[in-house]
């Protein structure tokens, strides 16, 4: 039995209050043993000062691409799962465009094999279609029986409403979630960012809201009409959003998430042709920057997930119409939300833990990891006060596609606990 | 004034920049009516033309400005095919860097292209021309003629734009120097051909009938290309003639209404125009030309090779 | 003194203290609005001499040997039956435009008439190293093939880098070379006189 710990002074964040409360918190092989204002450590206890920090519940990430199997220059598994330890996050959801797409058991099952050697449990999903072309089926089945924990063709829409239609039936009886990348290929076109003024003006080919949103659309009524689940990957439009708002009000079963990158930027970051705000879908505009925040406050999102999608500097240092879509996220996550929205009062940390640790469990049926007597030792320790610079050195992924590389975001994860181990501790 | 290394659009000069650059031209284009029409002034330098596009306009009035400096012109080659085979854009640069080339001149079919050139070289870097987003000596040339047409202050005029203006970078160049330099400008083209989300005080016509009665006292004729999309603009190259084009017809009123026209080159003839227009006293087009190589010397003579560029990515 | 003619003064050597290092912009010039119109008379006067031609031609280099050859001409005038003027802007004939931190607007040259077989005298207002006239050589050469070139300049203060003379000076001066001759015209800088000031080639 590990030795007994003991985090004192910090102020525990819960999904049930916007309030947080100064406990102490002891912690004894694998669970938390108790939680109580200012007691005496037991002796030959290790103690963690954690006066003046936040002890939330560990995060969890529903979308990551964490490149494995094929394209281990940009990130593999193992690293990218000490990505999410970095950032705070002790558990996660591969994303199944990878080479070959993990669109058959035996891909699941060798992924899943890496993930194990990881020192967090980590989920995969499987492709809808084979190879992700959007035609026949994948096998759903086997993929969930080999331990896949959702579909999706993410990174393409399965642009035939019928193969989508199938797919929604068959998985609708094996209890996964379809997980849909809304996007109109055709409208989209060779589009490398949101049409718009900024598009306009910097001469580059437009992806227009509407391919984003004609897409949610007809997926979500395709779910209404086969009572599947359906999981909207990344909106970015107001418009979206409502619609997904309208059809919750109406009963149909579909969740959704945000990306913390699409409530702080907007198209005019590209500025001069920055890659590392490029990713699709693509920023949008303030207003919807503004829409999407209050949507999560609303309780529109059920998850905040971060589409980490590692490239090599190579090709992000290409022009802004070649370079590939996407930007890493597992590290940045917490501190920029905390940096952009809970130090300036917009958001506040029930928000944070039952968004980005309660809710995406739930989602893929674990359950959530509170920080109360009995449960789990599953929490990190978050220092508000210090900044994190994120450096090559201090970036745990390969790769370091991010617009927060070398700069600084106010907070910091200081201690991970997973399981009752500290994995990391700063 | 601070030294600028690299022009690579309109929007990042400031005035006091474009002052220089028009101001001086008039002396550059002076010297072509010397028998020597060749100063000194960059003797020693090196010009490197980077064309990843077709243009012997735009390259040899880059080349023409270049030599009339005495600086010695390299033309680099792209073969495009290399291009095809993934030939990095970055690792032409590093071979330009060993070169040590004063000024690179780059036109390239993807926006940004000079922009990521000029971040990563000391030479100074000069848009030729890239994608659909700057061509910003097409705009210094096409400002400094309406100076001369119209002497100093533009202030007032109306320039209305025609043609494929979504996918013209000299729209958008030319159009935002036009508004800086207080004129009112307008465009005309089938709505396909029209960006979203343009300031609103930027005119929209659909037809003629609209252009003749906003009074404009110039007209820029665009290029207009059928291949450049797999779903087309507009249904056919005749029916753009006949809805938007410059006929002989639509010629006659322009004509009447002493309105100049121009055209970056080259022309279309039976598409945006027709061949009477080149003979038309108020057509601008070979005046664009001659201006281009002065304005073009003018902006060599202005930059400053491998002084720090305080624009970072 | 009102009259050119009266002169007949061969042009002297005036000698700086080298102590005039601790004069300021505001102290006195070391040629006063009187000795300036003193020596461009003379000026004037030795190439009244010496040119009889009628095929001459004045040209001041920008900016101040533009006000120099333009009271020059004035004088000159009355005594030619053909006198032309020019003026030349020497900025992309210069040798170090490398060196500069900004490139220098330009005002563009000015020769209004054919240069070939003239008799050009090229005016600045101080001849030192001899590098614009070099320079204004050079471009004027590029206008055209005058038969014959002389240089003209209100102060000579030697140092020459380049084998280059004045032909006509106004005035010699000997002053230290960390020193600065600042000649100023009305026209350009509203006074006529000449300052010795600290620092700076020229």
């Amino acid at each position: 039995m590990s030795k007994q710990k003991l985090f004192k002074g910090g102020d525990i964040a819960s999904e049930e209050s916007a309030k947080l409360q100064r406990c102490d918190v002891l912690v004894e092989g694998g669970r938390i043993t108790r939680v109580a204002p200012n007691f005496t450590a037991p002796p030959d206890c290790q103690v963690i000062d954690c006066t003046g920090k936040i002890i939330l519940p560990a995060l969890f990430d529903v979308h990551v691409h964490a490149r494995e199997p094929g394209q281990e220059q940009k990130e593999n598994i193992r690293t990218c799962s000490e990505a999410a330890i970095n950032g705070g996050v002790t558990g996660f959801c591969m994303m199944p465009n990878t080479l070959p797409a993990i669109d058959s058991a035996g891909v699941v099952k060798t992924v899943l094999e890496s993930a194990a050697k990881c020192r967090i449990p980590i989920y995969t999903s499987g492709a809808i279609t084979k190879g992700r072309e959007g035609k026949e089926l994948a096998a759903i089945g086997a993929m969930k029986a080999a331990g896949a924990v959702m579909i999706t063709d993410d990174g393409f829409p399965v642009s035939n409403p019928v193969v989508l239609r199938r797919a929604m039936e068959y998985a609708r009886d094996f209890g996964l979630i379809v997980a849909s990348h809304c996007e109109t290929m055709e409208l989209s076109g060779k589009g490398a960012m949101h049409e718009g003024t900024v598009s306009y003006s910097l001469g580059l080919e437009g992806i227009p809201a509407i391919s984003e949103e004609i897409c949610l659309d007809r997926d979500i009524r395709l779910a209404q009409y086969t009572g599947a689940h359906l999981h909207i990957q990344h909106v970015t439009t107001a418009r979206g959003m409502n619609t997904i708002r309208r059809f919750k009000e109406e009963g149909v079963n579909v969740t959704c998430e945000v990306a913390p990158h699409h409530l702080i930027f907007n198209h005019e970051d590209v500025g001069d042709y920055d890659t590392n705000y490029k990713m699709n879908p693509p920023l949008r505009t303030k207003e919807d920057n503004a829409a999407l925040l209050q949507g999560l406050i609303d309780g529109v999102f059920d998850v905040i997930a971060t589409d980490h999608a590692p490239h090599t500097p190579f090709e992000k240092n290409n022009d802004f119409a070649s370079a590939p879509f996407g930007i890493t996220g597992l590290e940045t996550a917490l501190p920029s939300l905390h940096h952009y929205f809970i130090s300036e009062g917009k958001l506040s940390w029930d928000l944070i833990v039952r968004r980005y640790s309660a809710e995406p469990r739930r989602l893929l049926g674990q359950r959530a990891v509170p920080v109360t007597e009995g449960g789990t030792a599953e929490f990190i320790v978050f220092n508000p006060k210090t900044d994190t610079v994120f450096t090559r050195d201090f970036i745990k992924s390969k790769s370091v596609n991010t617009p927060f590389l070398d700069q600084a975001l106010r907070g910091r994860v200081d201690v991970v606990v997973h399981a009752g181990e500290v994995l990391l501790q700063r | 004034m601070t030294p600028r290394k690299d022009l690579l659009d309109i929007q990042s000069l400031t005035d006091e920049e474009l002052d220089f650059i028009l101001t001086n031209a008039v002396p550059f284009k002076n010297l072509f009516k010397r028998s020597v029409k060749k100063v000194p002034t960059l003797r020693g330098r090196t010009v490197l033309t980077l064309f990843y596009e077709p243009s012997t306009r735009t390259r040899s009035s880059f080349e023409v400005a270049a030599s009339r400096l005495s600086a010695d012109v390299i033309n680099f080659s792209v073969n495009t095919s290399s291009v095809v085979k993934g030939e990095s854009v970055l690792d032409t640069i590093s071979t330009l860097e060993a070169m040590r080339t004063d000024y690179v001149v780059v036109r390239h079919g993807m926006s940004g292209i000079p922009n990521l050139i000029a971040r990563n070289t000391t030479a100074s870097v000069i848009n030729a021309g890239d994608g659909f987003h700057a061509h910003p000596t097409q705009a210094l040339l096409d400002v400094f003629t309406l100076k001369e047409v119209f002497g100093g202050d533009l202030s007032g005029l109306r320039i209305a734009f025609i043609g494929d203006i979504q996918h013209s970078r000299v729209a958008r160049s030319t159009n935002l120097l036009c508004r800086r330099m207080g004129m009112s400008t307008a465009m005309l083209a089938p709505g396909s051909l029209i960006p979203r989300d343009t300031p609103a005080e930027i005119a929209k016509f659909t037809n003629w009938e609209e252009l003749y009665a906003w009074k404009p006292d110039v007209i820029y004729l665009l290029r207009v290309q059928m291949e450049r999309q797999n779903v087309p603009f507009f249904p056919s190259i005749g029916e753009y003639h006949r809805i938007y084009g410059l006929t002989d017809e639509r010629l006659k009123r322009v004509q009447d209404s002493g309105i100049y026209v121009m055209h970056p080159g080259p022309v279309n003839r039976g598409v945006e125009l027709n061949d009477s227009v080149m003979t038309y006293e108020r057509c601008l087009i070979n005046q664009q030309v001659e201006n281009g190589i002065a304005v073009r010397m003018s902006v060599l003579y202005w930059l400053k090779p491998g002084s720090v560029e305080e624009v970072g990515s | 003194m009102s009259s050119p003619r009266a002169l007949k003064i061969a042009p002297c050597i005036r000698r700086v203290p080298l102590h005039t290092s601790t004069l300021m912009p505001d102290s006195a010039p070391i040629l006063t609005k009187q000795d300036v119109a003193h020596c461009i008379g003379r000026l004037a006067e030795n190439i009244r001499e010496s040119c009889s031609g009628n095929e001459l031609a004045l040209v001041g280099i920008y900016r101040r040997g533009v006000p120099l050859a333009e009271r020059v001409f004035a004088l000159l005038k009355p005594h030619f039956q053909s006198l032309l003027l020019g003026r030349v802007d020497i900025t992309l004939y210069r040798d170090d435009l490398k060196n500069l931190e900004m490139m220098p607007k330009l005002v563009g040259s000015d020769i209004p008439f054919d240069l070939d077989g003239k008799h050009v005298i090229l005016f600045d207002e101080v001849i030192y190293t001899g590098r614009t006239s070099r320079a204004g050589l050079d471009e004027l050469l590029d206008h055209g093939r005058p038969k014959q070139v002389q240089i003209a300049a209100l102060i000579d203060r030697g140092g020459r880098e380049l084998p280059l003379h004045a032909d006509f000076v106004g005035e010699t001066l000997n002053v230290a070379s960390h020193q600065r001759i600042s000649v100023c015209f009305e026209e350009v800088d509203g006074e006529d006189a000449v300052y010795v000031r600290e620092g700076g080639r020229r």
